[in-house]
């Protein structure tokens, strides 16, 4: 009962294909736009970890990457412009934010789990807009400019694209690494099954904290690269509304797969850049696709593929 | 002893599931709890585990008082609790149920899968295959071939022949009487003549008590005087 994949032989390859993949979209979408659609993707593929891997569904993930994106403006403009140290910063705060709401989100499942992080979403909104808007310019936003290093100033949009690009096949590996390991066994038995997890030996709770600062802090990595790129962090950066559209990319393409991930990244920057200019009311599309999605593809595209091609090599092998 | 019981008390909510119970496993014996469903076993056997915090009593395990360890620091210590639902992680190969159950105890992958397949031989055929494909039977020895891996000192297994075919049933048999004198074992079955078979002595349990015990061999070889002591 042996079931090989071909898909899985070219994983020794596969780092090279997303390059492949991302360079050829830049001539055909533009190189910002497809840097937009990459930096989308990583943060698709800190999402995924959480919910397509440990079976987490959040509502609020957005608060990650928005602290990320504040975190390397904040510190571009009263620390250091260094746009590197600033990926630092916001990967850091998209850290710590795991480090320190973890204990608390990760003790719940379900609704609560999806929930409680709208609710931590919310606040954070609301720190942004209003608590600190001395610091953070409220909802005008605050512009974040950083000092070219050695001559490379990454507001060359080809530079930017090459920074993000590497950071993406850097996170790419990263994930699949981790998903591999027996790290990533773990959290799919959490989602599976945790009790009998934990009657194997394992401390669950720790697993399920470090997993979601693994999460926030790639959000949060995102969320800087955002800065970084646009050279301007505004509210919508944070705003919870947002955060159902990390949901659906991640359906979309197939939970619980880095290659789900990325086409679901890719799908829908894809629908929600570009069909506003065909269709007036694309989020009924939207709907449309999710409802698709629920009845007929719950393994996304990339899951969908995945069991087509399956089902060839299993009518090959008769 | 390897695990001694003393006045346990155990609730759900106000319902009290077990109630005084006392009970010890010598190292070595293999000890057969039987009783009608509902009468506690399962929840003596959670709470033995840890997964259960007693309301009254101790469970002291391997010389050590584990009253509120937690079920995974149970696992490390030696204790292998085997569900009566037969669920593997379906989800996984089984090749990757093996992985998961061999990590925490540092044993290497080959080694536990040879403890697995020395249980079940035809199992290594499945190795890379979704577990979830697996018959009952077939799960229910690849979780006791798991629940081996890393020498665990003590093994507590909940109704291991219910819902088996009768050829299944006589292949757990066989397992569980390769390991009997090797391993302690405290065994929840309803299934007498295994009990009768297998048992170095015996709990009998109703409505959260131990109604008494057997211990000759004589009296637990015969089958009508267990069926008497229900």
């Amino acid at each position: 009962m042996k079931t090989i994949c071909r898909f899985e032989r070219w994983r020794r390859v596969d780092i090279l294909l997303v390059a492949a993949a991302f360079l050829l979209l830049a001539p055909v979408l533009s190189v910002q736009r497809t840097t937009d659609f990459m930096i989308f993707c990583i943060f698709v593929l800190a999402y995924d970890l959480l919910y397509g891997h440990m079976g987490r569904l959040s509502f609020g993930h957005m608060l990650y990457l928005g602290l990320g994106a504040y975190a390397a403006a904040l510190c571009a403009e009263h620390l250091n412009d260094n746009p590197f140290f600033a990926l630092f910063a916001g990967t850091l705060g998209g850290a710590l934010a795991g480090v320190i709401l973890g204990p608390i989100v990760v003790r719940t499942t379900g609704a609560c789990f999806a929930l409680i992080n709208l609710a931590f979403n919310q606040v954070g909104y609301f720190l942004v807009v209003a608590a600190f808007a001395e610091w953070t310019s409220g909802e005008n936003g605050m512009s974040a400019s950083f000092a070219p290093i050695g001559g490379f100033d990454l507001g060359n949009r080809y530079l930017m694209f090459g920074v993000t690009l590497i950071s993406l096949l850097v996170v790419v590996l990263l994930m699949r690494r981790l998903t591999d390991s027996p790290f990533g066994l773990l959290l799919r038995t959490i989602k599976e099954n945790e009790r009998r997890s934990i009657f194997l030996g394992y401390n669950t709770y720790l697993y399920k904290w470090l997993a979601f600062t693994i999460s926030t802090a790639v959000a949060g990595f995102a969320g800087a690269l955002s800065s970084l790129n646009y050279a301007f962090v505004t509210p919508s950066f944070i705003d919870p509304a947002r955060s159902v559209e990390v949901v659906f990319a991640a359906l979309i393409g197939g939970a619980g797969s880095v290659y789900g991930a990325l086409v679901g990244g890719v799908a829908f920057m894809a629908i929600s850049n570009y069909l506003p200019n065909f269709v007036q009311r694309w989020e009924m599309f939207l709907g449309v696709v999710l409802l698709l999605l629920v009845f007929k593809f719950r393994e996304g595209i990339w899951g969908y593929l995945l069991r087509l091609q399956t089902a060839r090599l299993g009518e090959k092998s008769r | 002893m390897i695990l001694t019981v003393a006045d346990l008390d155990v609730a759900y909510g106000k319902a009290r599931a077990v109630s005084g119970v006392s009970l010890h496993v010598a190292e070595g014996e293999m000890v057969f709890i039987v009783g009608r469903n509902g009468a506690g076993k399962t929840t003596l056997l959670k709470t033995v585990a840890g997964f259960l915090a007693p309301a009254a009593g101790t469970v002291t395990f391997d010389g050590r008082v584990t009253n509120g360890l937690p079920a995974e620091r149970m696992a490390v210590r030696g204790l292998r609790y085997v569900f009566q639902d037969k669920r593997v992680f379906s989800q996984l190969t089984v090749r990757e149920n093996i992985e998961l159950a061999a990590y925490p105890t540092g044993v290497k992958m080959a080694a536990a899968i040879d403890t697995v397949v020395g249980i079940h031989p035809g199992i290594r055929r499945f190795l890379d295959s979704k577990a979830g494909g697996l018959s009952g039977g077939q799960r229910q020895l690849l979780l006791l071939g798991r629940a081996l891996i890393g020498s665990p000192k003590l093994l507590l297994i909940d109704e291991p022949t219910e819902g088996l075919a009768a050829g299944t049933i006589r292949e757990v048999f066989t397992v569980l009487s390769g390991m009997k004198g090797h391993l302690s074992m405290v065994i929840v079955e309803q299934n007498l003549p295994v009990v009768s078979q297998l048992a170095d002595r015996i709990y009998a349990m109703r409505e959260g008590r131990i109604l008494g015990e057997l211990t000759e061999p004589a009296d637990i070889k015969d089958r009508a005087k267990v069926e008497a002591f229900l």
